[in-house]
């Protein structure tokens, strides 16, 4: 795991089918499917924590909206604070 | 303009484009982001997006907002086209335009929500009640759902019909370069519509009780349908002029078909591509012709054989028609077609 995390991945698990489709497409193979079953009956997509490069690739292959929000975590300058690290959410505004 | 969309947001570039001013739908994966994209886009230039209570109330709301001349849409996937048929069968019935999106996943039943293409027989056969037709588009890229959904509301104002875009969950939720050629689309005017006005008597219902009035009227549909399978069959086709196998699919199965037949060829068969564009009107002279020096027929889709039907019966028996296809949310690789072509195909080559 590199010191400053590029990126953070939220699943909404009440809204994953459980298709995979992300865990599939994660150029880091920083995804993975459950083991538990989640309410509906799926093994919803989780985080593993480590190694999101907030690259979007699952955000933009997810068929569920909503199901998926990257934040991208941009890498402070050597000399400012890492507590203003700039969040820049994938939105689907973004995406037009 | 160019740029990387996905398909699902492509059809509602395109209804925008083609001045589609109401949406109502239910979402259903994996034809969510139409719905989605409709929410935030048709509102801004100046038209309406409800989400219905149910698919059901969907396409009535299509009928209502068609019925007063606007151009309207809805999408769904397999379960909610099921609900629709009823309404489908309305609009076909009061001569209503109106643009459906089938984007198929498996099924039956709730199925799962990846692609197949095993609504053919509910969305190209008619799924609703009485003699009417869709008129059913499939495209086969990304390009092609923004293209045929601005065709679509064209043909559906031109017939005064339902038109259904045909796609897959695998066209919808894929992303590839989009080219948009801006230009000003205006919809036709519409002395039939209900204006709310004293001067405008118009009325628009399927109903016609008197038994030789509704033959009329069906044999008036009949006719349109007639004109239309004359005047608006599409295809493509891909190396068939010497081909002696021809593969024959449509929407995302194209696709893998296009590679089998270089992969075919390079292993010194001839082989070539037929690709219906309008799965209702069926491109029938157009296979017939390109079938014409054809040894052998490989219909591909992702069904247990539907389309395969209206290639036999337009090949009425004159060349060897096989099938080949996966379901479940499997699309076979371009290798796996190969194979099934060696397989079956070249002891009669």
């Amino acid at each position: 795991m590199s010191a400053q995390p590029r990126g953070n991945v939220i699943i909404d698990p009440e809204e994953c089918k459980g298709c995979g489709l992300c865990v599939e497409s994660c150029p880091p193979e920083c995804l993975e499917l459950a083991p538990e079953l989640s309410p509906y009956g799926v093994h919803p997509a989780q985080y593993t924590g480590e190694d999101c490069t907030g690259c979007g690739a699952c955000f933009y292959c997810c068929p569920e909206p909503g199901a998926i929000t990257v934040e991208r975590l941009t890498p402070p300058a050597k000399t400012s604070d890492p507590a203003v690290a700039q969040k820049e959410k994938v939105s689907h505004e973004a995406a037009l | 303009m160019r740029q990387l969309c996905k398909g699902n947001v492509a059809i509602v570039k395109g209804a925008v484009l083609a001045g589609c001013k109401a949406y109502y739908g239910y979402p259903i994966t994996p034809a969510s982001e139409i719905a989605e994209y409709a929410a935030l886009l048709i509102p801004e230039v100046g038209g309406t997006f409800i989400q219905a209570e149910s698919e059901v109330s969907a396409i009535n709301m299509v009928y209502g907002a068609s019925s007063a001349g606007q151009r309207v849409m809805s999408a769904s996937s397999g379960p909610g086209l099921s609900l629709m048929q009823e309404g489908i069968s309305y609009m076909a019935g009061a001569e209503l335009p109106g643009v459906i999106v089938d984007v198929v996943r498996g099924g039956p039943g709730l199925g799962n929500i990846a692609p197949e293409q095993s609504d053919y027989f509910c969305v190209v056969k008619g799924g609703g009640h009485g003699c009417y037709r869709n008129l059913v588009l499939a495209p086969g890229s990304v390009q092609e759902m923004f293209d045929l959904t601005v065709l679509a509301f064209d043909l559906a104002d031109r017939y005064r019909n339902p038109v259904v875009i045909m796609t897959d969950g695998y066209i919808g939720q894929m992303m590839e370069p989009l080219e948009i050629k801006l230009r000003n689309v205006e919809p036709p005017a519409k002395d039939w519509a209900v204006k709310g006005t004293a001067e405008t008597k118009n009325l628009i219902s399927s109903i016609v009780l008197e038994p030789d009035d509704l033959e009329r009227h069906v044999r008036k549909l009949e006719a349109k349908y007639q004109l239309a399978q004359e005047l608006e069959s599409r295809c493509e086709t891909y190396l068939t002029e010497d081909a002696e196998i021809l593969l024959v699919g449509f929407g995302i199965v194209s696709r893998v078909l296009r590679t089998a037949v270089d992969q075919l060829r390079a292993q010194g068969m001839k082989a070539g591509l037929f690709r219906p564009i309008t799965l209702w009107p069926f491109p029938s002279r157009e296979l017939c012709e390109t079938a014409k020096n054809v040894k052998q027929v490989l219909a591909v889709e992702l069904s247990t054989g539907m389309m395969v039907e209206d290639v036999k019966l337009t090949l009425n028996g004159s060349v060897p028609v096989e099938y080949y296809g996966r379901v479940g949310g499997n699309v076979p690789s371009a290798e796996e077609i190969t194979a099934q072509v060696f397989a079956r195909m070249a002891a009669h080559v």
